[in-house]
């Protein structure tokens, strides 16, 4: 459990495990997900999805049902609850629903599972996401995209390659898989699921099919793990941060896929060249960092862009270059125009 | 008013005893309410013609909450008792603990903890919070274990004893343990070895109840022994701690045995 209440450590070590699982599960358009639980764990997540979406600019709302549990179904077990909830859900036009559970009804010992084994005439999927057990963000983001995975049959390999766990909750969800698309591009290795994504709950029959799986942070590591086990499938274990690391990134996937990847690293380096050449006004400036959020990864990414700039980082100065862990090399660039911005405010 | 609570193993003969109680402090001329805290339900039977009353948790579900009132979970038995029984889920399912904790609350809300006597009778043990609730702030501040000689009901007793010192911590918990209750079952030196638990955890034994069959008679005519032969020797016995436990002044914070200790004590008395 992590107490400390940094914002860099808030961000995705703690939090709730039911929020997790439904950042992943509220991603497929046409399942709806029941939470089984008191009305307000259903309201603080529909509020946090709907809100993270808009800012998005996405306008949607997440298919969450509550079960309403109240203290009657305390007392006498949700159970009840849960099967009329189900039933009403899956009579609705979906094509699959999942169960999530919360801390109350594990703590009485509602048998979800059993509840989910009955027959409802569509893929009813039970996700435990009780956040007492001590499980955090990540672990429910793990757990549904693990459930997920056991849905989908092994088939035969098709060329493209598979995006795992994009932090659907983060503001530059969209950016980010734009990049990694563009970078997948530069080797002519199309995207064929975004696991998960926008996207239909039929698709993930695709799972099995990619050449590889592109994780979306090392945290994932675990799902990495089960489909390759599953599948055999080969992973690359993040999205990466900074100009080396996305020169790393592409001779990986590359050499992932048994493909001469020489030519697109040279390209993406004078595209990372050209880049740094049109930000020279910035060279010389004093700056400091501003790491108030990005963690490791983000830090490091942007020391490695200073250095390439000739910026001087360091004490001194009052004006703070923002760091975020942005992805790729036009994460980079983005991040760029951020500095240019705070340095000649 | 005085709100007194017993605990002990089950099937040790708590609700015998917690009816019998009631049944002889009514005698007196006292106003009394008990309350059964135990999804089985029985506690008040013999004080009701053995009728199974409604329990307030199974009213809440079927009438809903806002439906009902006091007259509606209160139910006046032999001698002008007034029973209640808490009642809860089917085995196996839910949580009783928190139907407990239900049901003090609409108690509390429809002003019905009142009268001179207040009788908790408790399931088991204190398997959690919520059978915890009739020992905490505002509520049972007096404890009696209900025990026979044997092992495990001595070690049921002894538990209990930890959850009575862990709520006296407390800075407001007036919860102490008024005494032991030995419910024999006649097993030679039995008094003697109840007795000696009872000072072993700071307490002492406030009423010998003898094992006699006219209990057993009482019971399958649905009334308490009081009411069924109230010249009997064992109608006197709870008239008995009927006035010990009016008079007890004796209130203390228990010191609880190890396991050890309970073990080597019971071998000292076979």
């Amino acid at each position: 459990m992590n107490l400390n209440p940094l914002p860099v450590n808030s961000s995705r070590l703690g939090g709730c495990t039911l929020t997790g699982a439904l950042s992943v599960t509220t991603r497929i358009r046409d399942a709806a997900t029941i939470v089984h639980g008191p009305k307000g764990c259903s309201h603080h997540n529909f509020s946090l999805l709907h809100a993270t979406w808009l800012d998005n600019d996405e306008v949607l709302l997440p298919d969450l049902v509550s079960t309403g549990l109240s203290e009657q179904d305390i007392v006498f077990g949700g159970e009840d609850a849960l099967r009329k909830a189900l039933d009403k859900a899956t009579g609705r036009n979906v094509k699959a629903v999942f169960v999530l559970s919360t801390c109350i009804v594990e703590t009485i010992g509602d048998d979800v599972e059993a509840v989910c084994e009955q027959e409802y005439g569509i893929p009813v999927i039970h996700i435990p996401t009780a956040g007492f057990l001590g499980g955090t963000f990540q672990d429910g983001v793990n757990n549904a995209l693990i459930t997920l995975a056991g849905t989908a049959k092994p088939c035969s390999r098709a060329p493209g390659v598979n995006i795992i766990g994009e932090m659907n909750l983060e503001y530059e969800v969209e950016e980010n898989y734009t990049e990694i698309a563009r970078l997948l591009g530069c080797l002519d290795l199309p995207v064929s699921l975004r696991f998960v994504h926008d996207i239909p709950f039929d698709r993930m029959s695709r799972l099995g099919s990619g050449q590889i799986n592109i994780l979306r942070n090392p945290a994932l590591a675990p799902v990495g793990k089960y489909l390759e086990q599953r599948f055999g499938t080969p992973f690359i274990p993040s999205f990466p941060h900074g100009l080396s690391d996305t020169i790393a990134f592409l001779e990986s996937v590359a050499c992932c896929c048994g493909i001469d990847g020489h030519e697109s690293v040279e390209r993406e380096r004078s595209m990372q060249a050209e880049m740094i050449a049109a930000f020279g006004d910035l060279k010389g400036s004093r700056a400091a960092f501003d790491n108030t959020w990005p963690g490791q990864e983000g830090l490091a990414a942007a020391e490695e862009l200073a250095g390439a700039l000739g910026l001087s980082p360091g004490g001194g100065s009052d004006t703070r270059l923002p760091v975020s862990p942005a992805v790729g090399t036009t994460g980079m660039r983005r991040m760029l125009h951020r500095w240019r911005r705070a340095i000649h405010a | 008013m005085k709100q007194i609570a017993l605990y002990g193993k089950g099937g040790i003969g708590k609700s015998t005893t917690s009816a019998n109680l009631s049944a002889a402090l009514s005698a007196r001329g006292l106003s009394i309410l008990q309350i059964g805290c135990d999804p089985k339900r029985d506690s008040t039977r013999m004080l009701m013609q053995g009728k199974f009353i409604p329990t307030v948790m199974d009213l809440v579900r079927t009438r809903g909450e806002a439906a009902l009132s006091l007259s509606d979970i209160v139910f006046t038995g032999y001698n002008g008792i007034r029973c209640v029984e808490a009642g809860g889920p089917e085995p196996g399912v839910g949580c009783a603990g928190r139907g407990i904790i239900a049901t003090f609350h609409l108690l509390e809300k429809f002003g019905a903890l009142d009268g001179d006597v207040i009788v908790y009778d408790v399931l088991g043990d204190v398997v959690c919070g919520g059978f915890a609730m009739p020992m905490r702030e505002g509520y049972a501040q007096e404890i009696y274990l209900v025990t026979s000689g044997e092992l495990m009901s001595l070690y049921a007793a002894n538990n209990i004893c930890k959850a009575i010192q862990r709520l006296s911590s407390r800075v407001k918990s007036k919860c102490r343990l008024g005494g032991v209750i030995c419910n024999a079952r006649g097993q030679p030196r039995e008094e003697e070895l109840v007795a000696e638990f009872s000072r072993r955890v700071n307490s002492a034994m406030v009423q010998y109840i003898p094992r006699a069959h006219v209990v057993q008679q009482a019971e399958v005519n649905q009334q308490t022994v009081i009411e069924y032969s109230p010249e009997s020797a064992q109608a006197e016995v709870y008239r008995s701690l009927a006035g010990r436990v009016m008079g007890n002044t004796r209130l203390s914070v228990p010191t609880p045995i190890e396991t050890d200790e309970l073990e080597s004590l019971a071998r000292e008395f076979i």
